[in-house]
């Protein structure tokens, strides 16, 4: 609860932060509604020249990349730093956060919202409001798995980017992994055989971020959910423990660092 | 002569730079792996569901080249526009300025040193890739014609990214500018799909714009090298290079009469 006050006063003053350049946070959420929409165009060209992929459709394309939208918006804006931890960690500046008596990791990554990440959120609703798929018990659904996913998106950066810890600098890497993430996750998942949806499960968890969520969506099953819980209980535990594993490792660079 | 010898001697200074951290330079040119092999999947399924070798003209093998080429253009540029909106934004432009070169002159030299290494290192990982998967290219002297269209990519890229970054005299944040920039130049450029596969009234207005000219043009020439595909690409090539580097010219002039330099 302490901590939930804590991320909330965070959250608080990053809002008004980021409001303080309106012009640009404006131009930041609708630049990037309409930069998702010119992207997803694509797709409504591939699917009407060729309908479907293995009986995949544009509707799924619709669900698949709101969900993905959303939960990438919501961890750009709640968790923005977990897009640069790795940089946090091998340029010394974890020593600010340690200066603390708050979770260091909850402190680093929250410290940042990426105003963008707001119009990626928003525009994973409309997206899914366009799949056909709508319905109320549907977007409690699409809310639900938006956060699950959330979840499992924002420890995998955390999970790759720890591994700062050890490697240093490591922008390439996790760039990588972002970027394989996000493709497979957007790309229709019966393109891929049990090999390759085994390491989108574990490895890219891709398949968590997209097509299960989209499953979950579309029909409730228990299948799906558990699946969706598991894999955000199991990611955020391994991410939490490579943290702390690193952490161990960490040293100061005694820098004097100014957050701004 | 000595002006050229200026220019040519600050593109070897950041084409030797490129390559001071090569490991660097490596682990960014990975990208474009997962990106071909997802390409693969997507076409080799949808070949398969159409049961036929030869969509469009085009077969798998043709497809996956295109896009090799389509993704080695595209990842091969640096992020010149943030580079110069960030100039702008923090006033450094001002150190550039008056220093003895033309600064668009000086920013494509740098751009050209940064880009090549980058591009070849994509070209390598993702041919090999390509290769693996579906064989060698139909026509591999096709890359020989299409290397003054990629070149003519590159000056069509540059003027865009420099209009965006200039921007930055205008706007708070040219981010959104930039995005939009590259997912237009995804669409119309046909970096995800041949613009062949697009319905005919979005071709021909593909096909008129300058992204065209800067993704779909110099692929689609590696893939069918022909004497009357070279006359055209080059020749809306050039139609473009004029038309934006006229408008660049005028955006830089009227940037800079605007700009105010605070302190020093």
């Amino acid at each position: 609860m302490k901590e939930l006050k804590f991320l909330l006063a965070v959250w608080k003053a990053n809002l008004l932060s980021a409001m303080e350049y309106r012009a640009a946070f404006l131009s930041q959420v609708i630049g990037m509604m309409v930069n998702n929409f010119i992207y997803f165009a694509i797709w409504i060209i591939f699917f009407q020249r060729f309908q479907d992929v293995r009986g995949w459709g544009i509707n799924d394309m619709y669900l698949t990349f709101g969900v993905l939208a959303s939960s990438f918006g919501l961890v750009s804006l709640l968790f923005g730093n977990a897009f640069n931890l790795s940089d946090i960690i091998s340029k010394g500046r974890l020593d600010y956060y340690l200066s603390f008596p708050r979770p260091v990791l909850l402190h680093a990554v929250s410290s940042r919202m990426i105003a963008s990440g707001m119009g990626d959120f928003t525009y994973g609703f409309v997206s899914y409001a366009l799949s056909g798929y709508f319905s109320l018990d549907g977007l409690a659904r699409f809310i639900l798995a938006t956060l699950l996913a959330a979840v499992v998106f924002a420890a995998f950066l955390i999970l790759i980017q720890s591994l700062a810890f050890w490697l240093g600098i490591m922008s390439n890497l996790s760039a990588l992994a972002l970027n394989a993430l996000l493709t497979f996750g957007i790309y229709p998942i019966t393109l891929f055989d049990n090999y390759a949806k085994l390491i989108l499960f574990t490895i890219i968890p891709a398949a968590l971020m997209g097509a299960v969520p989209a499953e979950f969506i579309r029909t409730f099953t228990w299948q799906s959910l558990a699946e969706l819980l598991v894999g955000a209980i199991v990611f955020l535990f391994i991410a939490i423990s490579v943290f702390r594993l690193g952490l161990r490792r960490y040293e100061s660079g005694s820098a004097i660092q100014v957050e701004v | 002569m000595k002006s050229f010898k200026k220019y040519w001697a600050i593109f070897q200074i950041t084409l030797i730079n490129s390559l001071a951290y090569p490991g660097e330079l490596i682990g960014r040119s990975l990208m474009i792996l997962p990106f071909m092999w997802i390409f693969y999947q997507l076409w080799k399924v949808t070949y398969e569901a159409s049961g036929s070798e030869i969509i469009n003209g085009l077969t798998l093998a043709n497809i996956l080249w295109y896009l090799m080429l389509a993704e080695t253009i595209e990842l091969g540029r640096p992020p010149l526009a943030r580079t110069i909106s960030e100039n702008v934004k923090d006033g450094s432009i001002a150190y550039l300025l008056n220093k003895p070169y033309d600064f668009l002159l000086y920013q494509f030299s740098t751009v050209m040193g940064e880009t090549i290494f980058r591009a070849v290192m994509n070209a390598i990982f993702g041919g090999a890739l390509v290769m693996w998967l579906v064989g060698p290219p139909e026509h591999p002297a096709g890359f020989l014609i299409a290397l003054p269209a990629i070149l003519g990519a590159w000056i069509l890229h540059f003027c865009v990214a420099v209009m965006i970054g200039l921007l930055a005299f205008v706007a708070e944040d040219v981010s959104a500018f930039m995005w939009i920039y590259q997912k237009l130049a995804f669409i119309f450029g046909g970096m995800l799909i041949p613009l062949d596969f697009y319905p005919a009234w979005l071709q021909v207005l593909a096909r008129a714009l300058p992204f065209s000219s800067i993704t779909y043009g110099p692929a689609r020439l590696f893939v069918t090298p022909t004497a009357e595909l070279f006359i055209s690409v080059m020749t809306m090539q050039m139609l473009w290079i004029v038309i934006l580097t006229l408008l660049l010219t005028f955006a830089y002039r009227r940037g800079v009469a605007h700009l105010t330099v605070n302190g020093g």
